[in-house]
């Protein structure tokens, strides 16, 4: 559920993929208008045009794409040619009528069309200007060319990432382009109190990959302090003991379970049956577990490969051990927890699409602000009558010639859509399909879906 | 000092470890005055975590502590004792922002209920955070980094491209904490903001778990729309096998050769006569043959290091870029460039450097500053809010603060 506190709020969104899409929707979710402006040569394929419901891309793929649609509920979008003199010239009106703008353009791009910060104040001075890059707008490597892989793997994460006979290895959530995102959001919304008060506007420059390691501040710390290069270390704490992912009964089931006090270790040493181990020197205290924990792993495993991972939660919990079954994607979108926190949203997407769960980029529970629930994404070019109309003051006959000149457009340029591999997906055990997921989502949610 | 965007914004703060300091240290950056309360003998459980100067314990010396509390004020205060809460209460008749990290119903057990709160400052933003938030069925059970990682849906997902069925593992360092941290900071200021117009306090209750769970953006969406549930990383999904790091001379390199193919590739590796070759062309081929790419690139990395390896195929705008480990950022030269990292002093640590702001806000930027010791702003805040010499030293030798 989204909530009204940034009543007035709006924002001129130029992003694209996951990075900047993530923040402006952090931002509509909490009561900012977001108006998206697309390209229509160089529209967001890879989340607007892939993963289509029951994988049929159809007439409208650009319409479709669910990666799309779950960063992107809850803006307006309108399509505009910023390539183009009067297309600049729109955005130019629009400037003068919003608070913010956010892009993530390579450096060099606003600079080329004349729409840097400097260019942009010119237009509306007390606007803020965010831009989001993998290395930042100014520096020796800011032309760098790199997706999330690079913003993770230049900031230390990578390195300290997987277990430490195997490679660096790459978060599986697209991590960094949600480091990036949030943190441009954190930017943003920090800018946008600064203009609340004095009503002056600023330009925020956010790498990625410095953010990133903020997230590692307390690793980084270690060579701060000692020169010590932490690296991978898998599953372990530098001070707990056991700590670690173990196989539970099924195919891919995992638990995570960690000790931090000697009486949950006293407590965990019962439930697995090896109420002797408390006796045991080699795990007599938290640094002997330390020492040995590759034998406490296998001791532990030993008991939970044949236990059911929800089953070894609810017993552990039971006990006040911090335990925590590991989730897939089909358990996060079917957990009670979840649910019962309002963590999804069912939005209707229209015909062919139906309701679908869309969970919220900030999961806070407010009170004392009113709620609104979140509208689907748009379409391409939806809102070209409510943005270029109703608050630029256009007629009908414009939008027409508009279309005409190809300022704007109702269809982006794109590649006819492609099913997602699935075949592959299954043969590569990539991930798992599971046909009855509607059936699956119906009886959850308690409401029709699709 | 460059003007500030909190500088009339006060926070108490009532938290300790990762994540609620996260969200605090945000603030204070950004110049709120945040007043950190700590445990009279052993302070902020971070001050145990390390790293210590050569490994010795020192609650005055831990890195991490220091990284989270850069620019805030510590007070000890004893919470168990009425009189200790009593100061928290006559604090927060002025404050703007309550911060807590406590289980969920441990405020009301102290006194400090949301009815006594709203009573002592209407206009209050009260921000919780826990391990699952204060409602739902989950809210009483224990968790921390690793098993709200595992139960968010992030652990699941951290398995390579080439072996997605192996055993899961967490993110480095402490991301649920972080991620937790960024959000509550975020929510908090917007409660702010919203604050201004509705005119009433309000109150944040955040959740580790679902804090995780938002970090898997649209690829959560997968199921609902399609029943499909991953078990790696979105390149190993959509057609790009790639995406994970790859050894070469002296260390690693991530790569990722572009959506809708990587046709300079084999001008990298000196492989020209492969240029037309359909793993180089198409994705669909790369993916349905992640292990016949590898062979043809690994041996030419192998034989080049990093920086030069990164160089060549930016020229070639190709995305390959180094691996790069804590101690390589500190000679990276962007990162100089763009003075990332934030100097300053400390009583105890000396001159320390720090990872400096997340996002680089040209008028009012977030500024350096030192961790304090505990305790060290007994006096001046005590002070401030009317209590005299007299009683703060009664109340420290009675164990209070």
């Amino acid at each position: 559920m989204a909530h009204k506190l940034l009543n007035g709020v709006r924002i001129l969104d130029l992003t694209m993929v996951f990075a900047g899409p993530v923040s402006t929707k952090i931002l509509a979710e909490l009561g900012a208008e977001v108006i998206k402006i697309e390209s229509m040569q160089r529209a967001d394929v890879f989340t607007r045009a892939n993963v289509y419901p029951e994988n049929t891309p159809g007439n409208d793929p650009w319409n479709r794409g669910c990666l799309f649609h779950s960063l992107n509920a809850g803006k307006r979008g309108i399509s505009l040619n910023l390539g183009m003199d009067k297309g600049r010239e729109i955005f130019k009106k629009l400037v003068k009528k919003s608070d913010a703008l956010i892009e993530n353009f390579s450096p060099r791009v606003m600079e080329n069309w004349g729409l840097n910060y400097e260019q942009i104040k010119k237009v509306n001075p007390r606007i803020i200007m965010v831009s989001i890059s993998g290395l930042g707008h100014y520096g020796p490597l800011r032309d760098y060319y790199m997706y999330v892989p690079g913003m993770e793997g230049m900031s230390g994460m990578t390195y300290n990432t997987g277990y430490p006979d195997e490679p660096p290895l790459l978060s599986g959530c697209a991590y960094g382009d949600w480091v990036a995102g949030a943190n441009a959001a954190m930017a943003l919304i920090t800018t946008l109190f600064h203009q609340k008060t004095t009503g002056r506007g600023q330009y925020v420059d956010v790498s990625g990959r410095e953010a990133a390691v903020c997230h590692i501040g307390d690793i980084v710390m270690d060579y701060v302090i000692n020169g010590r290069d932490r690296k991978r270390i898998g599953n372990k704490h530098l001070q707990y003991a056991p700590h670690g992912c173990y196989r539970c009964r099924g195919d891919d089931d995992w638990v995570a379970i960690c000790i931090e006090t000697e009486s949950q270790w006293k407590r965990l040493v019962q439930a697995v049956g090896k109420p002797e181990l408390v006796e045991n020197k080699a795990f007599a205290t938290m640094q002997r577990r330390l020492d040995n924990q590759s034998e406490l792993d296998r001791i532990i495993e030993e008991w939970t490969v044949r236990r059911d991972k929800f089953e070894i939660m609810k017993t552990l919990q039971g006990l006040r051990i911090p335990v925590g079954a590991v989730l897939n994607m089909k358990e996060v979108n079917l957990n009670s927890h979840l649910k019962k926190r309002g963590f999804f949203q069912l939005v209707e997407h229209g015909e062919g699409i139906g309701q679908r769960p869309i969970p919220t980029q900030i999961p806070a529970k407010f009170h004392g602000f009113g709620k609104f629930a979140l509208k689907r994404a748009p379409r391409f070019g939806e809102d070209s009558e409510y943005v270029l109309g109703s608050l630029l003051g256009m007629s009908k006959q414009d939008l027409a010639r508009l279309e005409e000149e190809k300022v704007i457009a109702k269809t982006p340029a794109f590649p006819p859509g492609k099913p997602t591999r699935l075949d592959l997906i299954e043969k590569q055990q990539a991930g798992f399909i599971d046909a009855d997921y509607l059936d699956e989502l119906k009886k959850h949610f308690g409401a029709e879906i699709g | 000092m460059s003007e500030q965007v909190f500088s009339n914004v006060k926070i108490l703060d009532l938290t300790q470890g990762i994540a609620g300091p996260y969200c605090t240290k945000l603030f204070s950056s950004f110049g709120a005055e945040v007043i950190k309360v700590e445990k009279p003998d052993r302070g902020d459980i971070s001050r145990e975590m390390g790293p210590f100067p050569n490994d010795e314990r020192n609650p005055e010396k831990s890195g991490t502590f220091f990284y989270l509390n850069t620019n805030k004020k510590s007070i000890t205060v004893n919470l168990r004792r009425k009189e200790g809460v009593g100061i928290c209460k006559r604090l927060l008749e002025t404050m703007d922002v309550l911060v807590e990290s406590f289980a969920p119903g441990c405020l009301t057990r102290l006194g400090l209920s949301k009815k006594v709160l709203k009573e002592i400052n209407p206009r209050l933003i009260v921000t919780s955070i826990s391990a699952f938030g204060k409602t739902g069925p989950y809210r009483n059970y224990k968790a921390n980094n690793l098993t709200s990682s595992a139960l968010g849906g992030a652990m699941h997902l951290m398995r390579p491209g080439n072996s997605p069925k192996k055993r899961p593992v967490i993110q480095g360092g402490f991301q649920a904490e972080y991620s937790t941290g960024l959000l509550s900071y975020i929510a908090t200021v917007a409660a702010l903001i919203g604050r201004a117009d509705s005119g009433g306090g309000a109150s944040v209750d955040m959740s580790m778990m679902e804090c995780v769970s938002t970090t898997l953006m649209g690829h959560v969406a997968e199921y609902p729309y399609l029943g499909l549930s991953r078990r790696t990383n979105p390149f190993a999904i959509h057609g790009y096998p790639i995406g994970y790091s790859v050894p070469c001379r002296d260390g690693w390199i991530s790569l990722t050769p572009g959506i809708g193919g990587a046709p300079n590739i084999p001008l990298l590796i000196d492989r020209p006569e492969l240029l037309d070759d359909p793993l180089f062309t198409k994705t669909q081929a790369r993916m349905a043959e992640p292990g016949k790419f590898d062979g043809l690139i690994i041996p030419w990395l192998s034989n080049h290091d990093k920086w030069n390896i990164t160089a060549k195929a930016q020229e070639l705008r190709l995305a390959f870029t180094p691996v790069l480990s804590a101690g390589e950022l500190f000679t990276d030269p962007q990162l100089k460039a763009r003075e990332f990292f934030e100097t300053t002093s400390h009583p105890q640590l000396g001159k320390i450097a720090s990872p400096g702001a997340p996002a680089k806000l040209s008028a009012t930027p977030a500024h350096p500053g030192k961790a304090p010791i505990l305790g060290e702003h007994n006096r001046e805040i005590l002070g401030k809010y009317g209590y005299t010499q007299k009683e703060i030293t009664e109340w420290r030798q009675s164990g209070i603060i």
